[in-house]
């Protein structure tokens, strides 16, 4: 008998303990023993803007719950039944912190900036700014006003419920008991996102935004404008929206 | 389309944090191409949309090769990927919802499937003012 045939057994016949036991200590020396198998699946989540030490601490929590719930009778291999667990974790991990990245300060301000400078321009010219444009009027490089665009996309958003920092004069009571109650298209866009269970797992308003603009065709800017919200939060939100619809998707 | 020879062309691993090099090489040609705000932004989500339904949400091994061509009115992204054990589209490549994605947001696109490399295409007109 090699000994990781023999380490597997011992291990095996571990589990069969713990799922009598339930004995603390049993447990940890199960997560100690595949610990390895928590860090290797952490470094396929790498270089996405969180410390892999972060990553290994979520994965390991994911390696927690699999030890627990594994039911050795079941005649699968440990590392089978939990790797889907750890790998859950951890893109729960992400969805819940956004796609937050460190951002520096003066984009930051650059983005928020951006919200009225774009509306402003839109209104003024009567079309959609240019880049050379937008950054004209920030006093910044068209390089940075790019980047700023980006930034958005590191940004962590609100709720419905809370205030935008970015939108000022956007009363988000106001918006969601208009999304919620009183609009009429609501009914028909209900209606027709039933067709997918992905989008139906949408927030109302994150539906609603993701309905105009691929389904009716809305601009942006004219999604905004219908909402009263600035141009660059739609962007934001039918960002986060689309990131999210592939995350569920990958998931099914 | 491109009347003019000027290509860029941008090899990045086949790795999601990589699509932001991707969004910013598209976005950068389309600013310096006089394209609006709203129209970056269409272009940004689209080449998203692409990456995704090219290598998937999750890292692979191999790369990626962004060729944007630049015209005179219009801008045409091609990307290939070589990806390790793969030649396929990502599932939600055929998805009608993905669809609807790309059409609102460029004017034309095609999805290639076959054979080692897959690959996508996009032309992206700027709005005549």
């Amino acid at each position: 008998m090699t000994f990781d045939v023999q380490r597997r057994d011992e291990l095996r016949q571990k589990f069969a303990e713990y799922a009598e036991s339930r004995d603390q200590a049993l447990r940890d020396e199960l997560i100690a023993a595949h610990l390895g198998l928590a860090e290797y699946l952490a470094r396929r989540f790498a270089n996405r803007g969180e410390p892999l030490d972060d990553l290994v601490q979520v994965a390991s929590v994911g390696l927690l719950k699999a030890v627990e719930r594994f039911d050795p009778d079941r005649g699968l291999e440990f590392s089978t039944f939990a790797t889907p667990t750890i790998v859950g974790e951890l893109k729960r991990h992400f969805r819940d912190k956004g796609w937050a990245v460190r951002v520096p300060r003066r984009v930051q301000e650059l983005h928020l900036a951006m919200a009225t400078v774009v509306a402003t321009l839109t209104q003024d010219l009567g079309r959609s700014p240019t880049i050379t444009e937008i950054a004209q009027q920030s006093g910044a490089s068209e390089e940075e006003v790019l980047e700023a665009m980006e930034a958005g996309r590191a940004y962590r958003f609100v709720s419905i419920d809370a205030r935008a920092p970015t939108d000022d004069d956007d009363d988000y009571g106001g918006l969601a008991a208009r999304l919620g109650e009183e609009d009429p298209t609501m009914a028909e866009i209900e209606r027709r996102m039933e067709l997918s269970p992905l989008l139906s797992a949408l927030p109302e308003r994150e539906r609603m935004i993701v309905h105009l603009r691929f389904f009716e065709g809305m601009t942006q800017s004219e999604i905004a404008s219908r909402l009263g919200i600035s141009q660059m939060h739609v962007s934001r939100l039918l960002a986060r929206s689309l990131h999210q619809l592939r995350e569920k998707a990958d998931e099914a | 389309m491109a009347t003019r020879s000027d290509e860029v062309t941008l090899v990045v691993p086949a790795s999601p944090e990589f699509v932001r090099l991707a969004r910013l090489m598209a976005a950068g040609i389309a600013s310096r191409m006089g394209f609006s705000f709203e129209e970056v932004e269409d272009l940004r989500i689209a080449v998203d949309e692409l990456w995704y339904c090219l290598v998937g949400p999750h890292p692979e091994v191999g790369t990626v090769r962004l060729t944007c061509s630049i015209g005179t009115d219009a801008l045409e992204m091609e990307g290939v990927a070589a990806v390790e054990g793969a030649s396929r589209l990502h599932p939600i490549a055929v998805s009608e919802f993905s669809g609807r994605i790309l059409d609102a947001v460029v004017d034309e696109y095609t999805l290639e499937a076959d054979g080692a490399r897959p690959s996508f295409r996009l032309i992206k007109r700027r709005a005549t003012s």
